[in-house]
């Protein structure tokens, strides 16, 4: 095994691979910081380039984009709560937070740190997965695509604190528009009301743009002022102590890699599941869940720790089966067929050196872009103090010329636009945003893996428990739902015996 | 003399003006192309045919008379229904065209999900063609098409598939029914890579999509090759349509016909439909297709016409029975 890993790292150490890299990592930085650009924009624009290059050559680039998209994303999600990319919305959460009161150079240094220690731990987990990737794969089916699903409505439902009714407001309100579209199973068009552009669904990317970055360009507009309210506190200069953050946080940092290659390595579930659910159980596991959304530092490293690592083993899926994660690994895929490497299980025996090379270039590529992303930090951070007259119009402008660009659809602009305006006014009524996204993304699986479970069992619900990996997840729902109930039990145990002292005293 | 002279030149005028106008068309035509072409694709990135376009494209620009840029363009959604209605709507100047799934297209055409009318479009020719195959899992207890057969009289037969409007589907509910078999439908799936993983993770007890995935499943050994609906099998112990006794099963393809909006004119058409022949016979795009195990099968307008009729007729003759099957 060992030897295939050197080829690997052997092949890439040659100075046109290494070229390749770096250009790749540029222009993953910076498409990945520019809302609606992303990844998968990136690959395709190179995809026609790399067709004269050698094959591990394409690999290098390929894995120089993607191993520096995540980094570029969490820049602008931290200090204007634009999503780069759909995963790094989580991001946003406490990132954007941490912005306002001028520690945006802590949760960059943080995101940078997290990214490329959730890249390192993502890379020793798919070394270790791959021999068995076969199989890890083959456990997960419809049931088992349904139940997580649910899990991750189930996550982030749970950590709407306080606002248990408000989340599942939005959260129905998400599932409704994910249903819009060409629906699989009966193959018809449906919630369309005659638009076009809505047979292929409401794109993700256009709605989590406006959802997040206009929908905070709006509010900041209408408040006045900098993203960094007082600019008196901008301490830029904190960057180590995002690095030194990040260290100090070893549990956030190993929940958040484990959860990203988990979930990276399942076939069609995506990085925004991981970072949503890595920043959910971060919340869940926290002793003050009351100061996530407000600019807790652990709420940054999960969702960025998960990020890099879920790039990483989504290439399992993609490698072994030819199944894309997401966007960006399909666009990828288009790039292996191009080179005549035919993803499947024979891809994982015949063209290790690839395979390991490509690994190789996404960490090496994660880790220069976070250098990078720190070497930057000071006059990125600067954007957070540009007064909003100035910084809104732009950052609109780029948000809605980014959607465009997705796939040049006018109907991504009115997306964007719709989910701006309905963002603003979830933020200025206090409806959680978060619910949107993850209903958003799974509301589609659920639903199509509902339907094939139940056909594949005749109708019956016992698939869900028949099937180990189904009924784990299915106890760990019922646990998770129970929780709630069994602490305020708990509490109310504890307090009777003061209760019944009360009326003596 | 002067105003014979004037007259005279007002005709000559007049007559290489007219020339110049009867010339227009032609020299717009031999200008051809002026501006970049879109190739549109009714898939996302990734698929087969989102690599055919991009593997022909570079070549494709290589054989046109003037040099410009064939862009890929994704449009999915609908079963490829969306780009077929911007094409139909595309200018007839030759900066749109598309590939399409045949007879997939012609489906969403029937199942009224359609701006766009098959039969008014014009054809450039055919890139290529892909014959279906019955599979099951690695580890499956079935070992022949006859174990299938048997299974049926027991229970119907799961088959992993995409939705109804799908071509997969309707492939496998006719070489079902030409089989013998009682099918009964696991839909949903994206598309083929998504539905024969189902089928290799045992959602299903078969599988029935085109052979190069089969291939490609069977020899990282996750698949095993039953039959291939061809009329001389190309995948050694795998029993074809003639030994099947069921020749008709040679029909149910996956045709991938490219096509231009309607009124596009025979020199537009004619340059395209060189482009493209010269295209697929370029070494790149041949080593292309060999490593990836694609079925360049190079048709020209006419030929093309035929092979989209004659898969409409196909289709029609099985339509009652696919509708009673919805």
């Amino acid at each position: 095994m060992l030897h295939v890993w050197l080829s690997g790292i052997e092949g890439l150490l040659q100075l046109r691979e290494l070229t390749f890299l770096a250009l790749g990592m540029a222009i993953g930085l910076v498409f990945g910081a520019i809302p609606g650009l992303g990844g998968s924009t990136a690959l395709a624009l190179l995809m026609p380039l790399t067709y004269g290059l050698e094959p591990f050559t394409a690999l290098a680039l390929s894995g120089g984009v993607m191993g520096a998209v995540p980094m570029g994303g969490s820049i602008t999600a931290i200090l204007l709560n634009a999503p780069g990319t759909a995963p790094n919305a989580a991001t946003c959460i406490d990132g954007y937070p941490l912005a306002q009161q001028g520690k945006a150079g802590l949760a960059i240094g943080a995101a940078a740190s997290a990214n490329s220690l959730g890249g390192i731990i993502g890379t020793i987990s798919v070394l270790a997965v791959l021999p068995v990737a076969k199989e890890l794969v083959l456990l997960f089916g419809p049931p088992e695509f349904f139940l997580l699903a649910i899990l991750g409505l189930v996550v982030v439902a749970t950590t709407s604190r306080g606002k248990m009714l408000r989340g599942l407001v939005t959260g129905g309100f998400g599932l409704m528009v994910a249903f819009i579209g060409y629906d699989n199973v009966s193959g018809d068009v449906r919630f369309t009301y005659g638009v076009e552009y809505l047979w292929d669904g409401v794109r993700l990317v256009p709605a989590l743009i406006g959802l997040f970055a206009v929908a905070e360009m709006i509010n900041l507009m209408v408040k006045g002022g900098a993203v960094a309210r007082d600019a008196g506190t901008v301490k830029i200069t904190r960057t180590m102590s995002g690095v030194i953050e990040t260290f100090r946080h070893p549990g956030t940092v190993l929940r958040g890699s484990l959860v990203g290659t988990v979930v990276g390595a399942i076939p069609g579930v995506g990085g925004v599941v991981a970072s949503f659910l890595s920043y959910s159980l971060t919340v869940q596991a926290s002793k003050d869940p009351d100061s996530f959304g407000k600019g807790n530092i652990e709420g940054v490293i999960a969702p960025e720790a998960a990020i890099n690592a879920k790039d990483c083993s989504a290439l399992i899926p993609t490698l072994a089966f030819g199944i894309p994660g997401g966007a960006e690994m399909a666009v990828f895929l288009g790039i292996l067929v191009l080179h005549g490497l035919q993803p499947g299980p024979l891809m994982l025996i015949q063209n290790q050196t690839e395979i390991y090379g490509l690994v190789w270039a996404l960490t090496a590529s994660c880790i220069l872009a976070s250098c990078i992303g720190l070497l930057l930090i000071r006059p990125l951070a600067m954007v957070t103090l540009i007064e909003s007259e100035v910084l809104a119009p732009i950052v609109i402008c780029i948000a809605l010329v980014g959607s465009f660009a997705i796939d040049g659809q006018i109907g991504n602009v009115v997306v964007t636009a719709v989910f701006g305006i309905l963002g603003y006014l979830m933020l200025r009524f206090d409806y959680p945003r978060l619910t949107v996204v993850v209903a958003l993304v799974l509301g589609g699986t659920a639903e199509r893996s509902f339907h094939q479970a139940m056909m594949m069992n005749n109708g019956s619900w016992s698939i869900f428990v028949d099937r180990w990996v189904s009924a784990l997840l299915l106890a760990v729902i019922v646990i998770l739902l129970g929780s709630p109930a069994l602490r305020i039990l708990t509490r109310r145990v504890r307090k009777r015996p003061i209760a019944v002292e009360e009326p003596q005293t | 003399m002067p105003d014979l002279q004037r007259r005279f030149l007002l005709a000559s005028l007049g007559v290489s003006g007219a020339a110049l106008m009867l010339r227009r068309p032609a020299f717009a035509a031999t200008n051809f192309p002026d501006k970049n072409i879109a190739f549109v694709i009714p898939d996302g990135p990734g698929g087969g045919f989102d690599s055919y376009v991009r593997a022909i494209t570079p070549a494709m620009e290589k054989a046109l008379p003037h040099k410009v840029t064939v862009v890929p363009t994704n449009v999915p959604g609908a079963g490829g229904a969306r780009a077929a209605n911007e094409i139909f709507r595309a200018r007839p100047d030759g900066a749109m065209i598309g590939i399409f799934n045949v007879p997939g297209i012609y489906i969403q055409q029937e199942r009224g999900n359609a701006g766009f009318d098959l039969e008014k479009l014009t054809w450039i020719g055919r890139v290529g063609v892909d014959h279906y195959g019955l599979a099951v899992g690695e580890n499956s207890r079935i070992k022949s098409v006859d174990d299938l057969k048997a299974l049926a009289k027991q229970r119907p037969v799961k088959f992993t598939s995409t939705g109804p409007a799908g071509t997969a589907y309707n492939a496998t509910l006719i070489a079902a029914h030409l089989l013998g078999i009682r099918a009964q439908l696991i839909t949903g799936y994206k598309g083929s890579r998504d539905y024969v993983m189902g089928a290799v993770r045992g959602d299903s007890d078969a599988v029935i999509t085109a052979i190069p995935t089969l291939r490609r499943m069977a020899a990282g050994k996750t698949l095993r090759i039953l039959a291939t609906f061809e009329e001389h099998g190309s995948v050694p112990g795998a029993a074809d349509a003639t030994a099947l006794g069921q020749p008709e099963l040679a029909n149910i393809t996956l045709q991938r016909l490219v096509a231009g909006p309607p009124g596009l004119t025979a020199d537009i058409k004619a340059a395209l439909a060189a482009a493209i022949t010269k295209a697929l016979a370029d070494p790149q795009v041949v080593g292309w297709a060999k490593k990836a195990d694609a079925g360049l099968a190079p048709e020209g307008p006419e030929q093309a016409i035929a092979t989209l009729k004659g898969q409409i007729a196909f289709y029609n003759k099985w339509k009652p029975y696919l509708k009673a099957g919805q």
